[in-house]
């Protein structure tokens, strides 16, 4: 396995290797729907270049982590609740720190453009929320007790899901060549071929009863 | 006799719920609807996705969390608790995921860490 292989660096050759079509967006700039389009395709290209957190844009973020470590010291006992703050995500952390990532992405995220910046905001901060997450795995496992780990490794792992859903329906849409939000159809589409890829697991007994 | 009430309650009850989400007075719960709108949005979606859309996302989500942790549990019973590694050890094939999962657990361990080093210095401060 490769040492220190970003998740999204990954995905990148993956999908270099399938060679996706390009953005759906026909000619240069275009109107206002058309700059989203394309931002859309370069984001895909730069967020998933390096996950790695982006100090250049608020560094007053760093303060708050200290702020956020003190009210989550406040606030939980044994299960820590709320202790990520979601400007945790936005400050650097060294344990994986790459200079030369680090500068490769400063460059890429100084060149947004409004609209890109916007959805990449989006891309980093939303997250599942965790009490959610831990009702429906009770209600799932049966057992009480979720653990800390398990939720967040969960709460990932459906991100990510989420992220191949909706990048697939986009390639579904340019396929069809139709723009605009996404329909369910295109979702449909979507999950469709995901099984097809096996990222979506298989239940040994089918789902009666919907 | 005395059970015709009960199971004629029942019967009209499940009828009602066998039409699904035609009835209008039966809401969908749903989980993560809010959080879910910003994802797509940062996944490629529009700024706002439709309604329809996301709650078809919803269902597959919730749908696939429930299949990936049945999975884990069945890995899990073998060694008689459901832990982690049983997740890390269905994903083990999707390399972004797993890194990422591996990324986020080390993540939290810093985060203990940092929290455990802050009340140490309260401490030392107080003292």
């Amino acid at each position: 396995m490769k040492h220190s292989k970003d998740p999204f660096e990954a995905a990148i050759e993956e999908e270099q290797e399938e060679s996706p079509p390009e953005s759906p967006v026909g000619g240069g700039g275009g109107g206002g729907g058309d700059g989203s389009e394309e931002g859309r395709a370069e984001i895909d290209q730069t967020a998933e270049e390096d996950e790695r957190p982006v100090d250049v844009r608020r560094p007053a973020k760093k303060s708050k982590t200290s702020v956020a470590v003190a009210e989550a010291r406040n606030k939980d006992d044994d299960e820590e609740e709320e202790e990520e703050n979601m400007e945790v995500e936005l400050t650097k952390y060294p344990t994986s720190a790459d200079p030369a990532k680090m500068a490769k992405m400063q460059t890429i995220l100084s060149q947004f453009t409004e609209d890109q910046m916007s959805r990449y905001e989006s891309f980093r901060r939303s997250a599942l929320q965790r009490p959610q997450m831990k009702k429906l795995l009770i209600g799932v496992t049966g057992s009480q007790k979720i653990g800390m780990p398990m939720i967040i490794v969960v709460c990932g792992i459906a991100k990510m899901f989420v992220g191949e859903l909706v990048e697939t329906a986009r390639v579904v849409m340019a396929e069809r060549k139709e723009s605009g939000p996404i329909r369910p159809c295109h979702i449909r589409e979507s999950y469709r071929r995901l099984k097809l890829e096996g990222k979506v697991p298989k239940r040994s007994v089918p789902r009666l009863f919907r | 006799m005395s059970n015709t009430p009960a199971t004629a309650a029942a019967a009209s009850s499940s009828k009602s719920k066998a039409a699904g989400t035609s009835q209008p007075q039966e809401k969908r719960k749903t989980l993560f609807q809010k959080e879910l709108q910003h994802m797509m949005y940062g996944f490629g979606d529009e700024q706002n996705p439709l309604p329809e859309t996301v709650a078809l996302v919803e269902d597959i989500v919730v749908e696939y969390v429930t299949d990936l942790t049945h999975k884990a549990q069945e890995i899990g019973s073998k060694r008689g608790r459901l832990l982690v590694d049983d997740f890390l050890y269905l994903i083990r094939k999707d390399l972004p995921k797993l890194n990422r999962c591996r990324e986020l657990l080390a993540m939290q361990e810093e985060l203990k860490q940092a929290r455990k080093a802050f009340d140490v210095d309260e401490k030392e401060l107080v003292d």
